[in-house]
């Protein structure tokens, strides 16, 4: 309930709570069938009894349910290499305004019969039609997958492990950038084992990365440059990233920018804390630090600098979204959201004035 | 076509820019779905976003329905004229304008084709993965507009996956920036439903696609097999063992011969063959290359040939490729179709298929992307023998139907457009399509653009479906087809 705008006004709650079963799994066909209250952490325990899984990995797994992770969109380090929601959603059941179910894609992997509208709800947050399933496509669980975790001395060299990394063959399941008083960059390799081993040994010979200290296997201690863990101790370092900026204090905002244009960016972007993304994709979280005027003028800050894309507030205390908008400008697309607005919820009775529409 | 709209077209265009004799209009007046035509009442070429968007701003204020078209290649009939209306014919707008290396996106326009982008791209060792089979001929904004797929997209996903943002004119004439998922734009995804909804709620102007490294190894394999069940269960059992390969794709005999015939690929004699590529860490490739090879003997593959060299890969994926334009070497026409069935009905549903080959008389070939269950039912039929035409419409839709029961789709790539429609109600009902008309009555009130396409309507006044029917002035011997 953190998202958004204020609600103008709350009549009632609609919780999907109670809708929380996995309607199929078609393990053979590599899809499931669930629904919208479901946490992503159940789904994804009962799917590894066949050895998949949906590889989506939004901060709160145990907590985020699949309607509320496809309404926002929201994903993870797994975002480097299989996409948001909306890139493995394909199909959906929705309840619209006019109390009617409806549904639009399918059950298959490849289908571009009629508007795909499972995508169009992806990032509605909940304003276009109540979502009460929805079909995904899976991915089979690796058999063996390590981490790389890099310490650069400064962002400088951090932006050139990132162009390296990207203009080279590697290909990394999460490729994470996260800056904060240290520069870290963390790469995790999933595939058979000698295949790992492999690709940890092409990344450590990459030129960006030499003379940063030799590697030490099975987790990190203080100085060391760069650190490969696996198993638990690798499970521990994403977890602890993942929960990071939320157990500290401050304005969380959503943003991306251009991969390439990472150090100039930061160098601009002066009132930031902290800065954890997807490397390659150029999209994550920033935390803000400091009293409500630091954080609307960083937000501010962020909003002009031409390195930064979209801006959005993901978590702030109501004095912060009552000074800048939670949502930034929407551009173009503002005038087209209004009219899908009206047709799909003409009484603007879904999530009134939280926003984007 | 009121000389007064015609003259204000040419204000904006150009007195070259618009076409509206009979004659010169011919070419546009079908896509690759050469059985559908209808004659435009003018064909408009812009050469700019602006000039699109003031050919559609004024289409829109004097009620005129529109159609965009790419290079026209599409195979549901969805660059379809509407009759009395404007084709906007794009293939003028074909300049690449920016290639971002560093940040692996390239910008176009609609008339690029798509080959055209991995060209650019090619030298500093990059690549766009969507490969249609037209991929040398068919522009990306008719990509764009059907979201096409590839034999590679059961690993590397579909053109909408691919795209970053567009630039494009929406149905009332106002030019607008979208920008999607891929770049976090906070509010629905708009852009996942632009692409893909064929033409009918905007015309892109300009397209952001993002492009992917080559991976550091490819290697192909074409297995040969005695029956489609052991072919499709070899299939089942590679995605089983947890791998996902660039691309599967089987043939049938028929298929086979008519490949061979064509540009002789080296294809074996035998009823189905399956090919079977992987990309990416050499480690990886080489190693799960060698679990894939033991699945198809194991599943009584009679030969296994795997691909020395880049001649030999290419020279598999032409055969694999050219499968469509080769079914005219065995039979005097066919109708293709686009199926989805859930990849473990692949085998059940194509031995219903073999059976209503048998009972309907019409040799069906068959060409698939296994991977992901998309059929392509190659449907010959010969034109000259009367009712043969009918038939083969009724068989396709059979098939379809076979597709919708295992719980599939209609179409996997090829697009709804005017082929498909009337059969929308049997994979979607009343309430489904009714929201998805919401969702196209808030983007386009008027109707205008793309009329006719994905939503059931009756047939137009005095069109017939069905496969190709030879026009007036071909007949006359005032044109001929190529």
């Amino acid at each position: 309930m953190d998202w958004g705008r204020a609600p103008q006004r709350v009549d009632a709650i609609l919780s999907t709570r109670r809708l929380n079963r996995l309607l199929a799994h078609a393990h053979g066909d590599l899809t499931a069938t669930i629904e919208a209250g479901a946490t992503l952490a159940e789904v994804n325990a009962t799917l590894a009894r066949r050895g998949q899984c949906l590889p989506l990995d939004p901060p709160f797994a145990d907590r985020a349910t699949i309607g509320g992770i496809l309404a926002t969109n929201d994903s993870g380090p797994l975002r480097h290499r299989f996409g948001t929601p909306r890139d493995l959603v394909i199909g959906v059941q929705l309840a619209t305004t006019d109390g009617t179910l409806a549904k639009a894609g399918g059950q298959v992997v490849k289908n571009v019969a009629g508007y795909d509208l499972s995508k169009l709800v992806c990032g509605s947050f909940g304003s276009l039609a109540a979502i009460v399933s929805a079909t995904f496509k899976l991915t089979p669980l690796p058999r063996a997958s390590k981490t790389i975790v890099v310490e650069a001395p400064d962002v400088e060299t951090l932006g050139q492990i990132v162009r390296d990394v990207m203009s080279s063959q590697l290909e990394p399941i999460a490729f994470d950038i996260h800056v904060s008083d240290v520069a870290r960059l963390l790469l995790r390799f999933a595939s058979l084992p000698n295949v790992v081993d492999a690709q940890i040994e092409q990344t450590l010979a990459l030129a960006a990365l030499k003379g940063l200290g030799a590697p030490k296997r099975q987790g990190r201690d203080g100085g060391c440059a760069t650190a490969v863990t696996e198993d638990d101790a690798e499970r521990a370092v994403w977890e602890e990233r993942s929960r990071r900026m939320w157990d500290s204090p401050g304005a969380i905002v959503r943003a991306s920018w251009m991969p390439a244009d990472l150090p100039a960016a930061l160098k601009g972007a002066t009132r930031v804390t902290e800065l954890a993304g997807r490397a390659a994709v150029g999209a994550g979280l920033i935390r803000i630090d400091g009293d409500v005027r630091t954080q609307a003028a960083a937000v501010e800050q962020l909003r002009h600098s031409t390195s930064f894309r979209h801006v959005v507030i993901v978590r702030g205390s109501d004095e912060l979204k009552s000074i800048v908008d939670v949502w930034g400008p929407l551009g173009d697309r503002e005038r087209l959201f209004a009219s899908l607005k009206h047709a799909l919820d003409p009484n603007g009775i879904l999530n009134a004035g939280r926003g984007p529409l | 076509m009121d000389p007064a709209f015609l003259n204000q077209l040419q204000r904006i265009v150009g007195a070259g820019g618009v076409l509206h004799d009979p004659l010169d209009v011919l070419t546009y007046e079908c896509d690759g779905l050469p059985h559908l035509r209808m004659s435009p009442a003018a064909v408009v070429l812009p050469a700019s976003a602006a000039e699109v968007h003031d050919v559609v701003r004024l289409c829109a204020r004097a009620r005129v329905p529109f159609v965009p078209r790419g290079h026209g290649t599409g195979l549901s009939g969805g660059a379809l004229p509407v009759a009395g209306g404007v084709l906007i014919a794009l293939s003028r707008l074909n300049r690449v304008l920016e290639v971002d290396i560093p940040n692996q996106r390239v910008t176009v326009e609609p008339g690029v084709t798509n080959l055209e982008i991995t060209r650019q791209v090619a030298p500093f060792g990059y690549y766009y993965a969507p490969d249609p089979s037209s991929q040398q001929v068919c522009s990306i904004g008719g990509n764009v507009a059907e979201n096409s797929g590839g034999a590679h997209c059961l690993k590397y996903g579909f053109t909408t996956h691919h795209v970053i943002g567009v630039d494009a004119v929406m149905p009332d004439g106002e030019l607008v920036r979208i920008d999607g998922a891929l770049t976090d734009a906070p509010g629905p995804d708009l852009l996942g439903l632009i692409v893909g909804s064929e033409g009918t709620l905007a015309i892109v102007t300009s397209i952001t696609v993002r492009i992917l490294r080559r991976p550091e190894t490819v290697q192909t394999l074409l297995a040969a097999f005695d029956t489609i069940d052991a072919g499709g269960a070899a299939v089942s059992e590679i995605i089983g063992a947890g791998i996902i390969p660039a691309a599967v794709e089987m043939m049938d005999a028929l298929a086979i011969r008519a490949a061979e015939a064509a540009v002789h690929p080296g294809f074996p004699e035998t009823d189905t063959v399956l090919i079977v590529e992987l990309d990416g860490p050499a480690a990886e490739v080489e190693a799960l290359f060698e679990i894939v090879k033991d699945i198809c003997r194991r599943c009584k593959a009679t030969s296994i040939e795997v691909a020395a060299d880049e001649a030999q890969r290419m020279r598999i994926w032409r055969g694999r490729k050219a499968a469509f334009a080769a079914m005219g070497r065995v039979s005097p026409n066919y109708y293709v179709q686009d199926g989805v069935v859930p990849r473990t009905k692949l085998p059940e549903v194509l031995n219903r298929i073999r059976d209503l080959e048998r009972r309907s008389g019409l040799p069906i070939g068959n060409v698939f992307h296994a991977g992901d269950g998309n059929l392509h039912p190659l449907i010959c039929y010969d034109e000259r023998i009367p009712g043969q035409s009918d038939k083969a419409v009724e068989v396709a839709a059979e098939i379809l139907s076979y597709c919708i029961d295992a719980g599939g789709s209609l179409t996997g790539e090829h697009g709804i457009g005017a082929d498909k429609n009337t059969y929308m109600p049997q994979m979607f009902s009343a309430a489904d399509l009714a929201l998805m008309q919401r969702v196209r009555n808030a983007l386009d009130p008027l109707g205008l653009c793309n009329p006719g396409k994905i939503f059931p309507t009756p047939r137009l006044c005095g069109e017939v479906p069905g496969p190709y029917r030879a026009h007036p002035v071909e007949k006359a011997g005032l044109a001929e087809r190529m």
